[in-house]
């Protein structure tokens, strides 16, 4: 392996800091039980939602599927991934499940070179907020808990098939956002040294450790197919922790790093290749960014009249199809045209060479940090005004099973006042804002050293509509409606 | 094998039918209910609803306790009590906080301290 194609984004002066030297936590993740040890509250959890959702109150604020899924598991990955990585990958509980039915079925199949890409994660994702949308998942327990139940056996029907993390890498919508949302995360799964690589001959971190006699693994390698010494930031990698383990010379760290800073660089990447070249990456990064408004925009009143004034156009009165063509538009029309205008103004302005298609790819992972922004800015919002809503909820959940030893539910408790986390929403945009801005024109740079701002201005104007756009979305009276068609 | 099954749900379905209490049948309450301002809007609100027996005489001196939640979660629910302004009249005075689909639920104590649970759903309240 040569040395100098290994990308390094630090300075040799700027030493990260390692979640894995940290007394304790270091000795957790290194211990080979801590994935299923922090895999096992949650599938707890899971199996508590399930029930509640199925069994327990109708009515969603009253129900821990519901108060569970959409409020608090919500923001606490958005947090999580915004002040330290994909943990939720780490922990995910389907993975648990997973890896106790693998003890009995073994994959047999490799994933179809057809699927090897993000196309149908990115069809998954849509359909997953269509969904959301449609049968307003937000407001049925019951829906919720089927939901969580259709994921445990989605994992169980992928993963018994088709070897490795074939559902991780290629399947799944959650890990699908978590990866992009984890590119803006300060933490990075990394080599310490490569120096150490370049010298190791067993490359386990990549192959796993095997028994000598019985070729049985004792120690998994990446299942993401990200060979350490070539992984580059965090798309692809759920933090399982799995290459940790393997490597035998404990070269391999949490450390901490510039976020963002890997939209910003495109070298080859191991498991994934060029960012550049992988459209099917750029429409995850559009799907994230843009679904990030849509996703906000069904909440608040304006969708409603919107919806009103196609069904009266359309001479249609089921939602569906007045869904389908306001996903159109924001998946699909918007993005071609503002991606595509700011791409032949790049190419014309500042006389790039490169062509329509991939200029708006190039820049696409640009718009990351603002979607985040979004998505943080939502999430949090209906996380921190019903921060405190688990409590009674709680207590109503324990009181139905004829123990009320957690007392009588407190119905008062809610959360932190509206106006207050409309500042913190706030500021999440201007960072995402910020971020965008940045690596656009650090990519602009790159591009045009003699017309950097010539290429930067047409996508400093997306950054500037999809901001304006998210400020304007937070500013709207929430108006939470099951029945949009009804009037 | 089958036999023994076959016995094991006949037994069953003896024991569960043949030692539940016959059903007390719930007594014919009549409520009727409205919302206003129309269509409702978020701020106050007043319920009014009428409690009438099966043969149509008014209710008088019900105690109905009323619980207005939002249909999403992270939303306190809003509590009031029903107050008798004429016989079998009652009007309770409500807040909703935010536009969107909002559901009441009424619980009901009639004078012979029978219970009742109805719900009413308002849908698309409106914001200001």
């Amino acid at each position: 392996m040569n040395p100098s194609s290994i990308p390094v984004l630090e300075t040799p002066e700027s030493l990260p800091f390692d979640l894995m030297r940290v007394p304790g936590l270091g000795h957790l993740f290194r211990w080979r039980y801590a994935r299923p040890l922090l895999q096992a509250p949650l599938l707890v959890l899971g199996l508590v939602m399930i029930l509640h959702g199925l069994f327990g109150p109708t009515l969603a604020p009253k129900n821990l599927a519901t108060t569970l899924s959409w409020l608090h598991f919500r923001g606490v990955l958005v947090l999580v991934l915004l002040c330290a990585g994909n943990f939720f990958c780490l922990a995910c509980p389907f993975m648990l499940v997973r890896q106790l039915a693998r003890r009995i079925f073994r994959p047999r199949f490799s994933w179809p070179r057809a699927l090897r890409n993000k196309w149908l994660s990115v069809g998954l994702f849509i359909l997953i907020l269509f969904t959301y949308e449609l049968f307003d998942l937000w407001s049925s327990p019951w829906w919720t808990a089927w939901l969580i139940v259709a994921y445990f056996l989605s994992v169980l029907v992928v993963d018994g098939f088709f070897k490795h993390a074939s559902f991780c890498k290629f399947v799944c919508p959650i890990g699908q956002f978590n990866f992009v949302a984890s590119t803006l995360s300060p933490f990075e799964i990394k080599v310490r040294e490569q120096d150490v690589c370049t010298r190791c001959h067993t490359k386990d971190c990549i192959r796993g450790r095997r028994e000598p006699v019985s070729d049985l693994v004792v120690i998994r390698g990446c299942e993401l197919a990200l060979f350490q010494p070539r992984k580059v930031g965090n798309v692809d990698c759920t933090f399982c922790l799995d290459c940790v383990h393997a490597c035998p010379h404990d070269n391999i760290g949490i450390l901490s790093r510039l976020p963002a800073s890997e939209l910003i660089v495109d070298p080859i990447r191991s498991g994934i290749g060029y960012f550049s070249e992988r459209k099917d990456l750029a429409a995850l990064a559009i799907v994230f960014t843009f679904g990030a408004l849509l996703n906000a925009f069904g909440m608040v009143s304006p969708v409603y009249a919107v919806e009103t004034w196609l069904g009266r156009m359309l001479h249609v009165s089921h939602e569906a199809p007045v869904l389908g063509l306001i996903f159109t538009f924001f998946l699909i029309v918007e993005p071609v045209l503002l991606l595509g205008i700011a791409a032949w103004s790049t190419r014309v302005w500042a006389r790039s060479a490169m062509g329509l298609l991939p200029l708006a790819v190039r820049y696409t992972y640009g718009l990351v940090p603002l979607g985040f922004g979004m998505w943080l800015a939502h999430y949090c919002f209906h996380f921190l005004t019903g921060l405190y809503t688990l409590v009674p909820v709680t207590q109503n959940a324990v009181a139905a099973l004829g123990r009320p030893f957690l007392g009588e539910p407190h119905w008062t408790l809610t959360g932190l006042p509206a106006n207050v986390v409309q500042v913190v929403e706030i500021g999440f945009l201007v960072l995402g804002f910020a971020g965008s801005l940045l690596v656009t024109y650090s990519l602009a740079e790159v591009d045009s050293a003699d017309r950097p701002l010539r290429a930067f201005l047409p996508w400093a104007v997306v950054c500037l509509v999809l901001w304006c756009s998210s400020l304007w979305l937070i500013f709207q009276p929430m108006e939470m409606r099951a029945m949009m068609m009804s009037g | 094998m089958a036999k023994w099954l076959t016995e094991i749900v006949c037994a069953s379905t003896l024991l569960i039918t043949g030692c539940s209490r016959p059903a007390k049948s719930p007594p014919v309450v009549e409520i009727e209910h409205a919302i206003s301002p129309q269509p409702a809007r978020v701020g106050p609100a007043t319920v009014t609803l009428r409690l009438a027996d099966g043969a149509g005489k008014m209710i008088t001196g019900a105690h109905i306790a009323i619980e207005a939640d939002m249909s999403h979660p992270g939303m306190s629910p809003f509590f009031a009590e029903a107050k008798e302004t004429e016989p079998g009249r009652y009007e309770a005075h409500l807040q909703f906080q935010m536009g969107g689909d909002w559901v009441i639920l009424l619980h009901v104590t009639l004078p012979d301290r029978t219970k009742l649970e109805r719900q009413i759903d308002v849908r698309g309240v409106r914001p200001n």
